[in-house]
């Protein structure tokens, strides 16, 4: 009984040894890490991160007047050890676990963005759900130093920002790590990132000026997709093009669709759902694309006078959107040909319908993508025409 | 030896399960997908109908002599010394792979969890609970088995719930692209981790097992089911990851936990999707543990195993330290000694056995009335 008693003890004073984990870091041991920018200035890596500020982030109690983020930056020749020299600057220990955009220079991603890529996804911290985006014209450091209303953190902004756009405006993608290492991997197919872009004045946008006012003089805004070819960055998409792009690749969920009616009129429609199919054929030797889109859409904004009590009304709006859906995927489609980055994955198409037949091309499909011949097939439903039914503006010519 | 340890055919069924899937649901999707791409499924479909067929085998090996575990037949069938010689081999194979295994969880947590610990205190801590296991008998790991196979099965199904979502048909197509030679390539891999180990689970069947007919039954059905689990993981990685990640990850059925995310709310519970794998390499590294004890106890003719758990543990903690002095060596070893080790005594004592059986027994026929060595019990 007493031994059974003292062995108890004993086992008890062993759990006090027992508790915690080894590698413990506590939350105020951590810097947080919501952002990263990378540039490359004479021939070094430079690494800005964007670090939440506890104090500032935490909310309630009323900010005292510092900014909610703070950035660091080092330079180096490997990402790594430049993360890790941040320590020189930094009060604690970056904590990548929370990252959520990942912010390239238009330079960087020109010369090639493999290398860097590598630490991204060995790291064990680092999680794969952060979203990827090109800095237009600009260094991938001052993206992530503009402050911004709303949302407290600039990060979180530019993240659901880009989330809610290609879901409801569609010429964005969101594209994350371990999509666009398969793209850059694939032989199939080829990355494509959006593109970020400062609207204003960027010195503005640093300082806390920039929240002080209704109409916010500096802004960060998504702009035109970024083409790759392999890991290279080879040029941009415009907002139609782009366009094309979602609608080809079935990352069109919602989105507005505009058409001209009646005299000097527009008409907008929004698209509700839609469903790309792509279907490789290698007939004779010969391969060859097809795509059919299906949409569906609601009539959202009437500015012309049309009469909408016919359905006929409808079943031509239906072939003027349809053309219009064409002529933005052909759009997308020639640009991408003239780049010779086949980015809309046909050649993974291809191979899934022909296994033999891509074995011979895939290691020149750049040279066959160019010629390749694609049909587009849009099937265009409009449904419903929202709250009211023909337009008051009928009215008030009589 | 007093063999006062029984465990129920079911019960057997669930540890047949449990050691299958083993560490086979971390690793295996990975080669496989190196090998066979996006027919990775397939090569695992083809493995799990081999080892259907090797289950066979080890059950006509359990059955020749049914009181008796592998050790003691190898030393009936073989004779005294060649099979107290050969025996010890099996118990270093089963020791050594038993701390290649405790290495295997330290290496997964440096790896992923905690890079900072030493992986001592990880191997150290595993060891203890499975020393204790093993300390506590088969009938007490079996019933902890039977406890927790529930569990198992409810996480494996949350998982497969909240991950297919993201599914893309896309990633597996075309179908069968991969020409024979890799396929089978892949799928002798599989096997190699999947079904040869098994022959471990003859230390407990069928001399340890109450109603050993029941349990041929639930040899197959444990082993079908461990199979059906895996082939669901690997599809799933490939589906979800694509070939490309999953064949460049080390842990792909870890990135793959990664991506569950319901509503951007339910996320970031991988650790909780680990559990799942710790019980399942725990019972496989029990048994290999429990395999080198017994088996070490009954060459030495010792009435009771239990005072080897503790010194053997030690060896099997030291070893785990020893066995790989960096992950690429593991993962040579895995790929290239691997599949001859494991086959020497998964396919070739077994055959050895079942032919030197018959052979005997010709000779005890022709004979007939002047030998009944064999007969003795």
């Amino acid at each position: 009984m007493i031994r059974n008693a003292a062995l108890f003890f004993a086992v008890l004073t062993l759990l006090l040894f027992a508790t915690g984990c080894w590698s413990r870091r506590e939350l105020n041991d951590l810097a947080i890490v919501t952002g990263v920018a990378i540039d490359k200035i004479d021939n070094k890596y430079r690494v800005s991160v964007q670090v939440v500020d506890p104090g500032e982030a935490a909310g309630k109690k009323g900010s005292s007047g510092r900014s909610p983020v703070t950035l660091y930056d080092a330079s180096g020749d490997t990402v790594f050890e430049v993360i890790r020299r941040m320590t020189t600057v930094t009060p604690r220990k970056l904590y990548f676990s929370h990252l959520r955009m990942f912010v390239l220079s238009e330079d960087l991603a020109r010369e090639g963005i493999g290398k860097i890529l590598d630490f991204f996804s060995r790291d064990h911290e680092l999680r794969t759900d952060f979203y990827i985006v090109v800095s237009k014209g600009r260094a991938a450091k001052d993206i992530i130093s503009i402050l911004t209303p709303l949302e407290k953190n600039p990060s979180t902004k530019m993240f659901t920002s880009l989330e809610v756009s290609e879901k409801a405006w569609a010429p964005t993608v969101a594209i994350q790590l371990d999509e666009l290492i398969n793209d850059i991997v694939s032989e199939g197919k080829e990355p494509v990132l959006t593109g970020i872009l400062i609207k204003g004045n960027p010195a503005i946008g640093k300082g806390k000026g920039n929240l002080e006012t209704i109409d916010t003089p500096t802004n960060l805004q998504y702009g035109g997709i970024a083409v790759f070819k392999k890991d290279r960055m080879i040029g941009w998409l415009n907002e139609e093009e782009s366009k094309g792009v979602s609608n080809l690749t079935n990352r069109l969920d919602s989105t507005v669709m505009e058409v001209a009616c009646g005299n000097n009129g527009k008409l907008a429609v929004e698209v509700i759902r839609s469903n790309t199919k792509v279907k490789g054929k290698v007939k004779d030797g010969q391969p060859e694309i097809k795509v059919t889109i299906r949409t569906e859409a609601n009539i959202g904004d009437v500015e012309c006078q049309i009469d909408l009590m016919k359905s006929k009304t409808l079943y031509d709006l239906e072939i003027e959107l349809e053309q219009k859906m064409k002529s933005d995927a052909e759009r997308a489609l020639s640009k991408a040909k003239k780049l010779k980055s086949d980015i809309f994955g046909f050649g993974e198409a291809i191979h899934r319908a022909d296994p033999n037949y891509w074995q011979t091309v895939k290691k020149d499909w750049d040279k066959h993508f160019p010629s390749l011949p694609v049909r587009i097939k849009v099937d265009f439903k409009i449904r419903q025409l929202g709250t009211t039914g023909d337009s008051f503006q009928n009215k008030l010519k009589e | 030896m007093v063999r006062n340890e029984k465990i129920s055919a079911r019960q057997f069924g669930i540890l047949v399960a449990l050691y299958s899937i083993g560490t086979t649901i971390l690793i295996v999707p990975a080669v496989l997908a190196e090998e066979a791409k996006q027919d990775a499924w397939i090569a695992a479909l083809l493995g799990v109908g081999i080892g259907i067929v090797l289950v066979g085998l080890f059950i006509a090996v359990g059955s020749l002599i049914p009181s008796m575990s592998l050790v003691e037949l190898m030393e009936e069938l073989l004779g005294k010394w060649l099979g107290k010689a050969v025996s010890l081999t099996f118990i270093f194979f089963a020791l050594v792979t038993a701390s290649e295994l405790l290495y295997f969880v330290g290496n997964f947590i440096t790896t992923q969890i905690m890079p900072e610990t030493p992986m001592q205190s990880i191997n150290i801590i595993f060891a203890c609970v499975v020393v204790m296991g093993v300390r506590l008998g088969i009938e007490t790991l079996a019933r902890s088995a039977e406890l927790l196979f529930p569990l198992f099965v409810f996480l494996f199904l949350v998982f497969v719930i909240f991950v297919s979502p993201q599914v893309k048909v896309e990633n597996i197509q075309p179908v069968l692209e991969a020409d024979f030679k890799n396929l089978l390539r892949a799928a002798i891999y599989f096997i190699s981790v999947f079904s040869l180990p098994t022959v471990v689970l003859l230390m407990v069947y069928p001399a340890s097992v109450n109603r050993p007919n029941e349990a041929k039954k639930n040899f197959f059905s444990g082993v079908i089911i461990a199979g059906v689990t895996l082939i669901i993981m690997i599809a799933l990685s490939i589906l979800v990851l694509g070939v490309t990640t999953t064949q460049l990850q080390i842990y792909p059925s870890y990135s793959l936990a990664k991506k569950i995310n319901v509503g951007n709310f339910l996320q970031r519970i991988e650790i909780v999707m680990a559990g799942m794998w710790f019980i399942s390499i725990f019972f496989k590294l029990s048994l290999y543990f429990y395999a080198s004890v017994t088996g070490l106890a009954q060459t030495l003719n010792v009435k009771d195993y239990r005072f080897l758990t503790l010194p053997l543990g030690v060896v099997m903690v030291a070893l785990s330290m020893l066995v790989h002095p960096n992950t690429l060596h593991s993962f040579e070893y895995n790929r290239e000694t691997w599949l001859s080790y494991v086959s020497t005594y998964g396919l070739f004592l077994p055959l050895l056995l079942l032919g030197v059986y018959a052979f005997r027994r010709k000779g005890r026929q022709d004979m007939a009335t002047s030998s009944n060595e064999t007969k003795s019990e």
